[in-house]
């Protein structure tokens, strides 16, 4: 059993991070922590530089975590969370929300959002 | 799909774009149709001094010329060295299919245009390039596609005085 | 002096100011973002000359061009990829600043080096251009014939890395141009009326230009975002200025002659003002690692470089950079010829225009110092739509030239051909010069020779078409001599053109697919 992160590399992403492992310490499971990015933007200021995962994980490893790191270019980002879900048979689902305005609701599709709808198990959502 | 064939720096082993080939007789092939378009050419009037043949054959000539000063290049183990760019990535091979699928998009609008008018294939032509390029939000890029190809026509019309033509939709703008 | 003053009564008045600012926030947005540049740009908005005043649109273009040399300088610093080859060098140093947290600097120097070089240009130009096209309208001819033929090869033979394939690329220019109807008789018109009339440039421009470019990008996208450094408002302090005045004046005299010469472009000065830098610098060591002059030399070169591009495009009429081929097209648009006519025949019309350069200058400075964050964030824009609109907009460009689908079968032809140039590193502007002056050329041949009734030795009648063809000559010889000297069979990139020292060195090849 796992717990999977959904991290974006910002304060939602920390939230999300700081919930999964403080959820994985308690039950003892790994830790997959998944950041990607669809490559469509020529900057994504969610996808984390390589030199801040690795610092990422050795903060997680520190706290004796067993971390696995997804860091990947994908076609969609909420598939690659699920995706890491199912295969690595996923107890809980960590994402960040973040608030939105009707019309931003409207115009931007949310990852989080199709996170908790498509998940097969429990979506932990947290704020920061 | 696509190969890519990575060649190791500055060794000495000849490499031979065979692809290059392909466009040394595509020059043969310009110039020898301009050449052959000039001898149907006929003497000027009697003040041209310059005969309207005189230009063609010599640009089909050289055209000719370059194609196999291409192909002996080519065999000779001259690369070309691709264009690079701020958003281009040369290590991956090339993505033929998304340009091919983008050809059809664009052939779709110029097939269509016709008949259903600018405001329509503009859209279509957006949503769909974006589509190919790898955008996931169809819907999101055809209200986009819409605003754009809407808005340029009633810009077109009313900003700068060009009217395109409506199509289908003539009488709805 | 009269004269440019009341070029600046009506660069300023309120519409042609609102074109030059239109024109500076598009020519920098599009400098900072990827896979379009200023060439692109004016050539996707040439339908607005249709209906915009004359003045007004050359002022828009004036200031894309300036300001998309401005543009492409901030992406080279905050994410190292030059936006427009004439930022390339300024990425070396620039990156590394801006790493070492010294972004808002580097952007500075880049900014008030690029008004400085632009007004110390733009002044040279006023002085110049004038005297020059006196210069020139006398010349006959064959004189003239002499200078376009030089021209065609300096852009040919001397830019790019390979003679073999400039040559490829202007005679595909002028085959195109050959097409239709102009001689009396029907030219590779393949019994198709709707080619009577020739190939219009702007659709050859904007094919070459955009779609070209567009589906080379699409074929190739970088798959993995890059890592953006996040800037502040730009600013200086008094040592920065202390070491950056004297490179923005040594980058000024290099850029503009450069920028004036056909295939002097603006990557040559750029380099040759990096060199310079490097070697007069009271901080050898600091190169490398993100010296402030290896910015603000070089930006200032490709910025004077513009300047000097416009002077040799009004007082002669020649193209040598895209940019001003296309701005070249627009002037036709409207039925005028860049050339020392020009100065004669419309002095309201150029010296608004020299004002306006003044004009959308200061315009560079004044708007684009605060907004260098703004401008960071175009980068977030989704990379499917960038494309996507520029099929759109180029689609729409060349829609609007006649209302023909037929167009726009020609704009995929030819955009196929800009793909098939860019796969195999042909340059592309030498096609574009042989579009447009391959007509004007038999034109010449034509006037001379009817004035000499056949006489073919008229066409080096005149002494500066002897000079002008003995530099060919001499051009032609240093040329077989270097090729001579290097094996054969390496394509790498010739003396006259330095090579860039920031590209990979690795080639990669790709194999078409069957």
């Amino acid at each position: 059993m796992t717990v999977v992160v959904g991290y974006s590399a910002d304060q939602f992403g920390h939230a999300a991070v700081e919930h999964g492992a403080r959820e994985a310490l308690a039950r003892g499971e790994r830790l997959v922590v998944v950041n990607a990015s669809t490559g469509q933007k020529l900057v994504d200021s969610r996808f984390a530089p390589d030199e801040e995962i690795r610092t990422l994980t050795a903060g997680l490893e520190a706290q004796g975590l067993e971390v696995e790191i997804r860091h990947d270019v994908v076609a969609d980002v909420a598939d690659a969370v699920l995706d890491a879900a199912r295969e690595t048979g996923a107890r809980l689902i960590v994402v960040g929300i973040r608030k939105r305005t009707p019309v931003g609701k409207l115009i931007m599709g949310s990852v989080a959002q199709r996170v908790i709808l498509d998940a097969d198990c429990p979506v932990l959502a947290v704020k920061p | 799909m696509t190969t890519t064939v990575p060649t190791a720096v500055g060794t000495p082993t000849r490499v031979v774009d065979k692809a290059q080939y392909g466009l040394a007789a595509f020059l043969v092939v310009v110039g020898a149709s301009v050449l052959v378009d000039a001898a149907t050419l006929e003497d000027g009037f009697a003040d041209q001094p310059v005969q309207p043949y005189a230009v063609p054959y010599v640009v089909g000539a050289v055209l000719t010329l370059l194609g196999v000063l291409l192909a002996v290049a080519t065999a000779r183990g001259d690369v070309p060295e691709a264009e690079d760019g701020e958003d281009v990535d040369l290590t991956g091979g090339a993505d033929w299919r998304t340009v091919a699928l983008l050809v059809v998009v664009f052939v779709l609008n110029i097939l269509l245009i016709d008949w259903l008018g600018w405001a329509i294939t503009g859209a279509l032509l957006f949503a769909g390039g974006a589509g190919v390029l790898g955008s996931r939000t169809h819907v999101r890029d055809l209200a986009i596609g819409t605003a754009l190809s809407v808005g340029t026509w009633y810009g077109f019309y009313s900003g700068l005085g060009i009217p395109i033509p409506a199509g289908i939709l003539d009488g709805v703008l | 002096m009269e004269l440019l003053l009341e070029g600046f009564q009506s660069a300023l008045t309120p519409t042609n100011l609102l074109f030059a600012v239109i024109g500076v926030l598009l020519g920098t947005s599009v400098g900072v973002l990827p896979g379009i540049g200023p060439a692109m740009t004016v050539a996707m908005l040439l339908p607005v000359t249709y209906s915009v005043g004359v003045d007004s649109a050359i002022i828009m273009f004036a200031g894309i061009y300036y300001g998309g040399m401005y543009g492409g300088s901030t992406t080279s610093i905050l994410l190292n990829t030059p936006g427009e080859s004439s930022s390339v060098v300024t990425a070396i140093e620039g990156n590394k600043m801006a790493k070492r947290g010294r972004a808002a600097q580097a952007l500075a120097t880049a900014a008030i080096g690029s008004f400085v070089a632009g007004t110390i240009g733009t002044a040279l130009l006023a002085l110049l251009a004038p005297t020059v096209a006196d210069v020139v309208v006398k010349l006959g001819a064959p004189s003239y014939f002499a200078i376009m033929l030089l021209a065609l090869f300096m852009v040919t033979a001397v830019l790019g890395a390979s003679k073999l394939r400039g040559f490829i690329s202007l005679f595909l220019g002028l085959t195109i141009a050959i097409v239709g109807t102009a001689t009396g008789q029907a030219r590779l018109t393949f019994g198709q009326p709707l080619l009577a009339d020739g190939i219009d440039v702007v659709v050859v421009a904007v094919a070459i230009f955009a779609i070209g470019e567009a589906l080379w990008v699409a074929a190739h996208l970088r798959r993995k975002p890059l890592e953006v450094i996040p800037v502040g408002r730009p600013w200086m302090s008094k040592a920065d200025w202390g070491r950056s005045w004297k490179p923005w004046l040594r980058g000024t005299a290099l850029g503009y002659p450069l920028g004036a010469v056909p295939a002097g472009g603006a990557e040559t000065p750029t380099f040759l003002s990096y060199i310079t830098e490097r070697k007069l610098s009271k901080h050898p060591e600091e190169f490398g690692k993100g010296a402030i002059e290896g910015v603000a030399g070089p930006e200032a070169a490709n910025n004077a470089s513009a300047a000097g591009t416009l002077t040799a495009l009004l007082a002669i009429g020649l193209p040598t950079t895209a940019t001003a081929a296309v701005m070249l097209l627009a002037l036709r648009g409207y039925g005028l010829q860049p050339g020392p006519q020009l100065f004669d025949a419309e002095p309201e019309l150029v010296w608004t225009l020299i004002a306006s350069l003044f004009v959308a200058n200061a315009l560079l400075l004044v708007i684009n110092l605060p907004m260098a964050p703004i401008w960071a964030k175009l980068l977030q824009i989704p990379r499917p739509y960038l494309y996507a609109g520029i099929l759109f907009f180029a689609s729409l460009g060349a829609y609007s030239v006649n209302f023909e689908a037929f167009d726009l079968g020609l704009l995929l032809a030819f955009g196929l051909l800009g793909l098939t140039m860019r796969r195999f590193a042909l340059p592309v502007l030498p096609l574009i010069i042989g579009v447009i002056l391959g007509p004007e050329l038999e034109e010449q041949v034509t006037t001379a020779l009817t004035i000499s009734q056949g006489d073919v030795s008229t066409l080096w009648s005149e002494p500066v078409a002897i000079v002008v063809y003995a530099l060919m000559v001499v051009l032609l010889l240093l040329m077989v001599l270097t090729g001579l000297r290097k094996p054969p069979a390496t394509a790498a990139p010739t003396g006259s053109e330095p090579s860039d020292p920031s590209e990979p060195s690795d080639i990669e090849k790709q194999e078409v697919p069957r």
